[in-house]
């Protein structure tokens, strides 16, 4: 039951209250957007949820567990795609389960399975430098399955992306998500790309960060139609543009 | 097809150059009637080297010996010292100052002291080679695992990795790069730093052979040796180039995708 609570997280950073009081819930197997203007403390956020960071104040917990301040609980998917330019693909995304104490050539051997589902079938000798963006963030993405299937932290996966590319991309997470179903928390700077990928949408405010308005998205996923028609669409949108102050 | 040619040309162009000067080197000495133990002319050096080459390379492989033996112990020390240096920093704060500040003690002014010490056999001469080859490295070494992008640092600590298994995984291959870039200047050094021990006396090596010539006045020998040094030199820059490749075959800063 991988649910995620965090609750009454303060931070504050270099003398400055980043984080005054962010209460959020992501309920098992949802996908949960995090959109706030620039600066306001999402990645500290995540930081804090992965464990690397302690909170000044509150918790967080994970299945009903207090787990503040403990990693590797969670697959945390960094801003940048921080592909080893040492290794290959098959090697890189290997890396958590060689952490995990699984032989290399095991490690290997269960990560090439992967390769098809997203999108790498053919690219496993290729080396970082060799790859296109879209291509980095989806070795990235599976790096990070491969660490937890459960809950996964994206922090804006496909910010670094052109408009095509990330629309491909939206198409592919949904059916990757539609197949593992994992518990997602997701920072993005897209109000589109939250309405069609998340289930619940928070959005924080300006520094110190509370949040402004908590969204739940009544449409549902998979949104196969490529323009979403739902009448609650417009409105929805609307909301998250008002909190955001666009 | 055009871009072969222009490799070649660019290549050929400061071959061409070099040949000039040495064309009218040998015509200056020859129309001046320099004498030949002021300034031999090139043709009379070449033949002093052909002439004493089998004497030359005799001393060129215990020079080299030297070299290798000081580089390799240098890397060596360097790998420890900057593993120690980076996983407690305390160590790094203490030995950092110490180890910038003993650079500004000339190599060449304690070299006589081993002389004293070890007398003239190997050991000196590939103590002064650690030492001078030791800088470089140590601090490109140290140079590279400092910059280390931090955020990978904290992937892997998101993911549990122990700090073994970062410094392996991380840490090391990324500092690479940088280690390669101290490894070829200290290349070039290590061979002047065996030559200079030498120098101060010893059984064998291109420094003697260059020190009992240069008493005699055979200029011409002095500089077929000079030949001989820098030929090892660049060899083993070559070396260290090769080695490069093969070890970080991914660093591809220098080189751009099917260009
Ligand atoms: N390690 C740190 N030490 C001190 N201040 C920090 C640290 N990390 C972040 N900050 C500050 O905290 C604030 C929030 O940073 P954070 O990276 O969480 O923002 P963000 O919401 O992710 O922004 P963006 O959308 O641009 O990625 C910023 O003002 C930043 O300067
Ligand atoms: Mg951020």
């Amino acid at each position: 039951m991988p649910e995620i609570v965090v609750k009454g997280v303060q931070k504050t950073l270099a003398g400055l209250l980043t984080l005054r009081e962010i209460n959020l819930v992501a309920a098992d197997r949802t996908v949960v957007g995090i959109l706030g203007p620039s600066g306001c403390g999402k990645s500290t956020l995540f930081n804090i949820i992965s464990g690397l960071m302690m909170p000044d104040k509150g918790s967080v917990s994970i299945g009903g567990r207090d787990v503040t301040g403990q990693t590797g609980l969670v697959s945390y998917m960094h801003q940048k795609d921080l592909l080893l330019p040492s290794l290959n693909v098959l090697d890189n995304v290997s890396i958590p389960l060689v952490l995990k104490g699984t032989s290399r050539k095991a490690a290997r051997a269960e990560a090439a399975k992967h390769l098809q589902t997203f999108g790498l079938q053919g690219f496993a000798s290729y080396y970082p430098w060799q790859l296109s963006g879209g291509m980095k963030q989806r070795a990235a993405m599976l790096r990070t399955y491969l660490f937890s299937s459960d809950i996964w932290l994206l922090d804006e996966p496909f910010a670094s992306l052109d408009a095509i590319t990330k629309r491909k991309m939206h198409t592919w997470l949904t059916g990757v998500l539609e197949q593992f179903r994992p518990t997602v928390l997701f920072i993005t700077h897209d109000v589109d790309e939250a309405l069609y990928l998340c289930d619940k949408v928070y959005v924080l405010s300006e520094c110190p960060t509370v949040v402004k308005l908590e969204l739940s998205i009544p449409f549902s996923r998979p949104r196969q139609n490529r323009t979403i028609l739902d009448q609650a669409y417009g409105a929805a949108r609307d909301a998250v543009m008002d909190a955001l102050s666009i | 097809m055009r871009k072969k040619f222009v490799t070649i040309a660019n290549s050929a162009v400061p071959l061409v150059f070099v040949g000039l000067l040495l064309v009218l080197w040998e015509c200056l000495v020859r129309v001046m009637a320099v004498q030949e133990w002021l300034l031999p002319g090139p043709v009379r050096i070449l033949e002093t080297l052909c002439g004493n080459l089998p004497m030359l390379l005799k001393h060129a492989q215990s020079t080299l010996l030297e070299c290798l033996a000081g580089f390799v112990i240098a890397i060596l020390f360097s790998f420890i010292l900057s593993f120690f240096m980076e996983e407690i920093p305390l160590l790094k704060r203490a030995f950092y100052p110490l180890l910038v500040a003993s650079q500004t003690v000339p190599i060449i002014s304690v070299a006589p002291l081993f002389i004293i010490w070890f007398g003239y056999g190997m050991l000196p001469k590939v103590i002064v080679v650690v030492l001078v080859c030791f800088f470089p490295i140590a601090l490109s070494l140290l140079g590279g695992l400092a910059a280390v992008d931090r955020e990978y640092l904290e992937l892997f600590r998101s993911m549990k990795a122990g700090r073994l298994a970062t410094f392996r995984m991380v840490k090391l291959p990324l500092a690479l790069p940088s280690f390669f870039s101290g490894l070829k200047i200290s290349a070039s050094y290590s061979v002047m730093g065996a030559v200079i021990g030498e120098w101060l006396g010893a059984k064998q090596g291109l420094g003697i052979y260059m020190t009992l010539a240069q008493r005699s006045f055979q200029v011409d020998r002095v500089f077929a040796a000079i030949l001989v040094v820098t030929l090892c030199s660049a060899a083993l820059f070559a070396l260290v180039s090769l080695l490069e490749r093969l070890i970080i075959p991914w660093n591809q800063k220098t080189k751009w995708r099917e260009l």
